[in-house]
């Protein structure tokens, strides 16, 4: 195992694992406290019709994933404050239709055989450096915005209708919290793929909720434990010769069930 | 300056009305109920006089301006504090939240942000439960924690929707008494559906169900209490407009010096329309 870590490739598939643990920490714990997990599940699967786009137009697949899934994102925030009572009507279509998106301009594109799977459940072997500017800068980006709007963030989170009371702009966090969603998916999915990020944005934050008694707590340690599950399913990935993205996932789970059994709180 | 001026207000989601040629004014350190049948309106009115909602037709002023240009006078402590209990925050920077409006970048809070709200925490005897997880207390005090929280803001008038509906008795009577000892200084305005807020502690009450009657009770109070049949007020006459209780046994004798009108100005002593008004507005 150790001698694995002077290839190039390894290095970057940790790196990128824990850029993009800390990520999906710092956002799982905003999704979930905020009950937006479908909504990200949404956003995520329809990412996918980004990825087509950007395979059809020849653009960089981050780029076209990156603008479809923040552009589900902010149609979704609007949808949720003017369809409240639809909602989840909406989430399923968006879903859906992103996905069809994707399919068929992957299959307009003219001799393109690259393995879609990889989009689908991850490749976290084939990080690029430039992959990793954009995890880092990403990261960057969250933290920034956590320390500057903590106060903002957490009031919208707990209870947006006080804080609309209190003279805070719900609408503008409440959109802000689900553009950086859409870009946390799109940086996990070289990680675990965009079908398995839900389980990555929520099975740590589960964890951590239970542990922490602050949300900045909470992100934090959402971040640990999600970087601890990467490494190890990783190492599991590797050393069985398994799906990188499945391995990391089904080792949270099992992790998750451990917790549980011996977790004798509230 | 009244507190609330209310005039002519009428307010609809879709088609049907909810609220019709509302008038309502609440003066100065008053402890108003707001009752009324489910359905009746009263949170879409506390929605008004908070401006989550606009109407379309009558004005809403609070202290002389719109709800949305005063929001910093009013506190609000609202319905359910049971959502939300896995929620990883402390007591105290839940109270924290009412300073959340004053621009302070950067988490972390002020100094003087915090003792202020170790005050409102104090203020309602909630201070030593400062760093404890708010889904690890009880109902009541977690009602008791928003009450802090909406003190922190240091509001004139504070407007509590519910505030006893996932409380025991016990802790019902606690709450009622924190607010009498805060009405000393402030503007009280509860809904509830809980008779005994206005016996024991509103000298003001409206009955909501679309429309809306007013009722001054401060000087009944004693009435209640003694059950006494010779004084003007009908008891049940009170749970009637509830809409709970009918009565049967106090329908002749009583409409002639019970005070039931439709505005906002009606004198104690003053023997108007009685009774059947109750009914129509049920």
């Amino acid at each position: 195992m150790i001698e694995a870590l002077q290839f190039g490739f390894i290095q970057h598939a940790l790196l990128a694992g824990i850029l993009v643990s800390f990520a999906a920490g710092v956002i799982g714990s905003l999704i979930v406290v905020n009950r937006m997990v479908f909504l990200a599940g949404g956003i995520a699967h329809s990412s996918y019709g980004g990825i087509g786009l950007a395979v059809f137009f020849g653009l960089p697949i981050f780029l076209g994933a990156s603008i479809f899934a923040v552009g589900a994102a902010v149609l979704l925030a609007f949808l949720t404050m003017y369809k409240r009572h639809r909602i989840d009507t909406f989430i399923g279509l968006i879903w859906a239709v992103g996905m069809a998106i994707g399919v068929i301009f992957v299959d307009l594109t003219p001799g393109y055989n690259v393995d879609m799977m990889s989009y689908l459940f991850g490749s976290i072997l084939a990080v690029s450096s430039a992959d990793l500017y954009f995890m880092g800068i990403l990261l960057g980006v969250i933290l920034f915005v956590i320390t500057f709007w903590y106060r903002d963030i957490l009031a919208v989170s707990y209870d947006s209708e006080y804080a609309a009371l209190r003279g805070v702009n719900v609408k503008f966090f409440y959109t802000l919290i689900l553009i950086l969603s859409a870009l946390t998916v799109v940086v996990a999915i070289k990680v675990v793929g965009l079908i398995l990020v839900i389980a990555m944005l929520t099975i740590p934050v589960y964890i951590a909720e239970k542990l922490s008694n602050s949300l900045l707590g909470m992100m934090f340690l959402s971040g640990l434990i999600a970087a601890i599950f990467t490494l190890i399913g990783l190492w599991f990935s590797y050393t069985y010769n398994l799906t990188s993205g499945a391995s990391i996932i089904l080792v949270s789970a099992a992790l998750l069930g451990v917790f549980l059994l011996f977790y004798r709180g509230k | 300056m009244s507190v609330i001026d209310i005039e002519d207000l009428s307010f609809a989601y879709d088609s049907d009305p909810v609220l019709e040629n509302i008038n309502l004014h609440v003066q100065k350190r008053d402890f108003l109920a707001i009752i009324g049948p489910n359905g009746g309106g009263k949170s879409t009115l506390l929605k008004l006089i908070l401006g989550l909602l606009k109407s379309k037709k009558g004005t809403i002023k609070v202290f002389g301006k719109a709800p949305s240009k005063n929001l910093s006078l009013i506190g609000y402590v609202p319905q359910n504090t049971n959502v939300n209990t896995d929620f990883p925050i402390k007591v105290i920077e839940v109270v924290l939240m009412g300073h959340v409006g004053n621009k302070n970048p950067l988490f972390g809070y002020g100094k003087d942000e915090i003792a202020c709200a170790m005050g409102a925490l104090s203020q309602v005897g909630m201070q030593a439960f400062a760093q404890s997880k708010i889904g690890s207390l009880s109902g009541g005090q977690r009602q008791r924690v928003m009450i802090a929280r909406a003190l922190c803001a240091h509001p004139k008038v504070l407007i509590l929707d519910e505030p006893t509906s996932s409380i025991d008795i016990k802790g019902q009577k606690e709450i009622y008494e924190l607010l009498k000892l805060l009405n000393q200084s402030i503007t009280i305005i509860v809904v509830s559906h809980d008779i005994s807020v206005i016996l024991e502690y509103a000298n003001k009450a409206a009955h909501v169900n679309k429309q809306l009657s007013f009722h001054d009770i401060s000087d009944k109070k004693k009435t209640f209490h003694t059950h006494d049949n010779t004084g003007h007020f009908c008891e049940i006459e009170l749970l009637q407009m509830l809409g709970a209780v009918e009565c049967s046994s106090c329908d002749a004798s009583d409409t002639s010096t019970s005070s039931v009108t439709n505005t906002n100005n009606n004198s104690l002593s003053e023997p108007v329309e009685g009774k059947s008004k109750w009914r129509e507005t049920k």
